[in-house]
């Protein structure tokens, strides 16, 4: 192959190059940026979760409290026996679990939704110990808690201050940002889990509606690898029957609606359809270049160029073209991808998962969780890409290849 | 043995039309011969069967002691470059390439440097007093300068013999004259074998030995 020659035929004709070139850089970048897209959908619809520090959540639906009076049970996270959850602990491919226990609290001066919490376990809101804005995270055995800061603005409540919730008091060590963590499991006051339990045995409204044992809870977190969590789903749906309400990343990516989020088919059909056409169009053009270059191909045999060194030479050509539009289909993809960047998605957050009486102010609202779409492109995407464009280029080169050796040399140059 | 080329019984059909008739003819090293004949009389093809851009269909063709027919094409093409020059009416340069890069094309598939290459073919640009035009595309050059560089492309692997088909045939009579010169000169100054097509009459009386053809056949 004659470098000198190859960059002089690309830049002399300069349209067949552009158009081959520009092309590829079409196509790919449809490519590039529709696979981005559906993975930014993806990476978006675990954010909830993660925030978190959970891959599933399970709860179990049950019936309206009837007396809202103390404290009860919201429809929607009703009693998880402490059998069921050491069945589901020993669920194969659960990386990490943590229980907690989610009440409704209807006190005569307040409503109060509180959150009992493991302050220990990484899994689930025990996370919130890094979202603490003031004060501490409260101390197991010492009757403690944390309030939320809307909540304890809206009550003037401060770090140190007693308070009292369904006839209990507990003193507040310390303020936490929940809204910056979570949307998922949002509660007015976070506390010991082993209290809320207490709390909860000791509902006579619970206990009417769904008896409460000592280890029992309402909310489980669950991390699992992603590979694990369809058939996990399956298996906790087995344990705790047709109420069983799981949340995982699939089904957030459901609730974001868009056509790249409701189906990787379709991504993966878009991207065939895209590379199919860009191969076609690669093709065309290379055999374009063939047909008008047949006299020259003609005078290379004549001078003694083999079919190989021939093959060797347009090969050469076609894949440096190709290259340049895979490096140029990466820049509109990397451009594409800043841009779709900006688009702000709401994830709708299920109202069971963090349930607000309906007749409180804002408790039938729809709660979303907004964030800009992670459109990123990875480097195994940027390495399939060239590694795309310069196999394009090659594949292209070998179909023309059998054309080349059928020119005969003294047929194009008669018919010059 | 003194025969650059031999030709033994050559037959060339396309189909059921027969190009080439039995043709059987010699040339000796050094010799500049011209083959004659009017349009369609297969003077071209009989060309290019002698110097391997096609194959007989039947016959046989020696050129220096080499049998080239029933050679495969990657052979025949290795053939064309050791020993085989080539000049077009049409020229048939490379628009891309410059004057001195068309000149040296024989040369690309050679390892050799870009330097060498570059010099044997200002080399030549030279004897063809056009090396001031070297680094000309094409499009920039007139048709006898065209004509001057792929000359000079054909002697760029010192050939043991030129084929030139119809090489003033686009050319006005001014150049034509002066193209013929030049062949001339390469053949009496450097002991070249040249078999040229022309149509011409009148500049094939300036070669050694004149062939004639008529329906495919060679009749003198």
């Amino acid at each position: 192959m004659n470098i000198q020659y190859l960059f002089k035929e690309l830049y002399h004709r300069r349209r067949r190059t552009l158009t081959a070139i520009f092309s590829l850089a079409v196509g790919l970048a449809i490519l590039i940026t529709i696979n981005a897209l559906s993975m930014a959908y993806n990476k978006a619809s675990r954010i909830p979760l993660k925030e978190i520090g959970a891959d599933i959540t399970v709860q179990r639906a049950g019936n309206v409290p009837e007396d809202l009076t103390g404290p009860v049970f919201a429809c929607s996270a009703v009693t998880i026996k402490n059998d069921e959850i050491k069945q589901i602990q020993q669920l194969p491919g659960i990386d990490g679990f943590a229980q907690a226990l989610l009440l409704w609290v209807f006190d005569e001066d307040r409503f109060t939704i509180m959150l009992g919490i493991d302050g220990e376990n990484p899994v689930g809101p025990g996370t919130l110990r890094s979202e603490v804005i003031d004060g501490n995270f409260f101390e197991k055995g010492k009757h403690q808690a944390l309030a939320e800061i809307s909540y304890a603005r809206t009550y003037n409540i401060q770090t140190g201050d007693q308070i009292t919730i369904a006839k209990k008091t507990y003193m507040i060590s310390g303020i936490v940002d929940a809204s910056r963590a979570t949307k998922i499991a949002a509660a007015n006051i976070y506390l010991d889990i082993d209290d809320a339990q207490k709390l909860a045995r000791e509902s006579k409204q619970i206990q009417a509606v769904s008896p409460f044992g000592t280890k029992d809870a309402n909310i489980l977190f669950i991390k699992a690898n992603s590979s694990h969590i369809e058939a996990l789903t399956l298996s906790i749906k087995n344990i705790l029957g047709e109420k069983a309400s799981v949340a995982t990343p699939a089904s957030f990516l459901k609730s974001l609606g868009s056509l790249f989020a409701l189906s990787d088919k379709f991504s993966l059909a878009t991207s065939l359809i895209a590379l199919i056409v860009t191969i076609l169009i690669v093709l065309k053009t290379m055999a374009g270049n063939l047909a008008e270059r047949a006299n020259e191909i003609g005078v290379l045999k004549a001078v003694g160029w083999s079919n190989k060194n021939i093959a060797s030479q347009l090969a050469g050509e076609s894949i440096i073209q190709c290259l340049m539009g895979g490096i140029l289909g990466l820049i509109l993809s990397f451009i594409a991808a800043s841009l779709l960047g900006l688009i702000q998605v709401n994830i709708p957050i299920p109202w069971e998962m963090s349930p607000t009486p309906h007749f409180l102010p804002g408790g039938g609202d729809p709660v979303f969780k907004t964030l800009q779409l992670p459109v990123t492109i990875s480097w195994s995407l940027t390495a399939f890409s060239i590694l795309l464009s310069v196999v394009v280029g090659a594949v292209a080169s070998y179909l023309l290849s059998n054309h080349i050796s059928q020119i005969k040399p003294s047929e194009v140059l008669r018919n010059e | 043995m003194n025969d650059i080329l031999t030709a033994t019984g050559l037959n060339k059909a396309f189909d059921n039309l027969q190009v080439v008739k039995d043709v059987s003819l010699t040339i000796q090293k050094g010799e500049f011969v011209c083959l004659v004949g009017k349009s369609g009389s297969g003077k071209t093809t009989l060309l290019s069967v002698l110097s391997g851009l096609e194959q007989p269909t039947s016959g046989e063709v020696t050129i220096n002691g080499t049998s080239i027919t029933n050679s495969l094409e990657n052979d025949l093409a290795l053939f064309r470059r050791k020993s085989i020059g080539f000049v077009f009416q049409s020229f048939n340069l490379i628009p891309t390439l410059s004057a001195w890069e068309n000149v040296a094309l024989p040369l690309f598939p050679v390892k050799m440097d870009r330097e060498k290459r570059k010099e044997r073919a200002m080399e030549l640009l030279g004897q063809m007093e056009i090396d001031h035009r070297a680094e000309h595309r094409p499009s920039a050059l007139s048709g006898g300068e065209k004509q001057r560089v792929a000359i000079a492309r054909a002697l760029v692997n010192y050939p043991e013999i030129i084929f030139a088909d119809e090489p003033t045939g686009n050319l006005d009579s001014e150049t034509s004259e002066a193209i013929m010169n030049i062949l001339k000169h390469l053949h009496k100054q450097k002991g070249l074998s040249i078999l040229m097509v022309s149509h011409d009459q009148e500049l094939a009386a300036s070669c050694d030995r004149i062939i004639h053809m008529k329906d495919g056949e060679v009749i003198s």
